[in-house]
């Protein structure tokens, strides 16, 4: 009988002191009656062996201990879609912007000279992904934490009865195109276009604000270039303001357009665009710094450029398995 | 295959599962409107063909007392202090109720299952 002792014990131990001796004390008067019971159909004693076996039946201490317990979480099932929601939404911010973030202003860091070896750049990208994790353990924890004082006020309750089935959300149509979006695009594209046009042209001596800039020889080809998205882009936008819904075909131009306009954008910062610069009383050497200088800095732009153009580029090509998926 | 016949199985023994803790409490309050402790009460119920565990029939009764539905005492009975339950009088009356609403979910679901 020492084991159903010890097996009482291991069970006690899991309940709440007001009712433990109570619990017990039945729990334990069961398992006597069922070894009692087994020892008469034996006609014998029963072993230790078949008394754990009995206990074993049971279920473990924790197990049992655990059906007299009142069900008990830590964020209840109401609240626990939104709190899985924002601990996404966190993880995200803290996990995966941060190394966008990196990525994108590595060109710009001052320990970007350090980094002349594959290795030490992967050493300095680990140091900021374990930061990251250590930022998304620390957000995780509060999150869990201000869930669970909702979950303990029930402030969620109160939420939950007010409800007002006239406050719900439209419903959304995936394949509406805002107007807003429409309009915006085309006043931007209608803007840059005759800005520059107007303003800059085909040629490559400019002369602004005193100073003589010389572009290269690839400036023509990327203005030529950019005209001819920002003309699709107005026609496009101009055909969503009318029938403001994406079509497969409307989808599939707005990826091409996206296409061509990231390639134009990333050839341009890479392409060394300013040749010289000349202004009157400056020496040389510091016109020569100045044209060095802002070709470097466009340079540098180039993989944010790039990590920007592949987020659209996705976003159209998501947008256009959408539309195509559901048949329009 | 057997993975599928695994799977029929557990969904079964859920479902199983729902459809008696219902009908438990019906059987439990109905099986002590005479006295039992819990090692007979469940033998009588297991006999009746309604086998319950322990770690389903030992909190059930807690619950049925903190409810008021059920009475117990601490008696000795060959040598030993066992605990007796019995209904108590919000329990018959709460049993009624649960009967009339057990013939009619009966009802309804004779002339479903009949339809199909």
């Amino acid at each position: 009988m020492e084991l159903i002792n010890r097996y009482s014990q291991a069970v006690g131990f899991w309940l709440p002191k007001k009712q433990r001796d109570d619990i017990i004390a039945e729990l334990s008067e069961e398992i006597r009656s069922q070894v009692e019971d087994k020892e008469a159909e034996f006609g014998r004693k029963l072993s230790e062996a078949e008394i754990a076996a009995v206990l074993r039946r049971l279920g473990s201490p924790l197990v049992v201990a655990n059906r007299y317990l009142p069900q008990r979480y830590l964020i209840g099932p109401v609240l626990f879609p939104i709190y899985q929601r924002v601990l996404k939404f966190v993880v995200v911010c803290c996990l995966v912007l941060p190394i966008l973030a990196w990525v994108g202003l590595m060109p710009y860091s001052a320990g970007r000279d350090a980094w002349h070896s594959a290795g030490s750049l992967l050493a300095a990208l680990g140091s900021c992904w374990g930061s990251s994790w250590l930022s998304a353990f620390f957000s995780v924890g509060v999150v869990t934490v201000a869930f669970a004082i909702i979950e303990r006020t029930k402030a969620m309750a109160k939420a939950t009865d007010d409800w007002d089935p006239l406050k719900l959300p439209a419903v959304r149509d995936p394949h509406l195109i805002p107007l807003a979006s429409s309009i915006f695009d085309l006043i931007f594209s209608a803007v840059f276009l005759i800005g520059w046009i107007g303003c800059l042209g085909l040629q490559v001596v400019l002369y602004v604000a005193g100073a003589k800039v010389t572009l290269a020889s690839s400036w023509p080809y990327l203005v030529c270039g950019f005209v001819l998205v920002l003309l699709a882009n107005i026609a496009l936008s101009g055909a969503n303001l009318f029938r403001p819904r994406w079509t497969r075909v409307r989808a599939a131009v707005r990826l091409a357009i996206d296409c061509a306009g990231s390639a134009l954008f990333c050839w341009f910062l890479k392409a060394g665009i300013l040749l010289d610069i000349a202004v009157a009383n400056v020496p040389q050497a510091k016109e020569s710094a100045i044209k060095d200088a802002l070709n470097a800095g466009a340079a540098r732009a180039f993989p944010l450029a790039v990590i920007v153009s592949a987020v659209i580029i996705l976003l159209d090509v998501r947008r256009l398995y959408r539309v195509g998926s559901t048949g329009r | 295959m057997p993975n599928s016949i695994q799977m029929t199985d557990d969904l079964f023994d859920q479902l199983r599962l729902e459809l008696r803790r219902g009908c438990l409490v019906m059987a439990v309050l109905g099986q002590l409107r005479a006295e039992h402790y819990g090692y007979t009460l469940r033998l009588a119920l297991t006999d009746l063909g309604l086998a319950i565990d322990e770690g389903t029939l030992y909190p059930l009764l807690r619950r049925l007392e903190s409810q008021g539905l059920l009475v117990s005492e601490w008696r000795e009975e060959a040598k030993r202090d066992k605990r007796f339950y019995r209904i108590s009088a919000e329990g018959k009356r709460m049993l009624g109720l649960l009967c009339v609403e057990w013939e009619n979910i009966n009802k309804s679901l004779n002339k479903i299952l009949q339809k199909g």
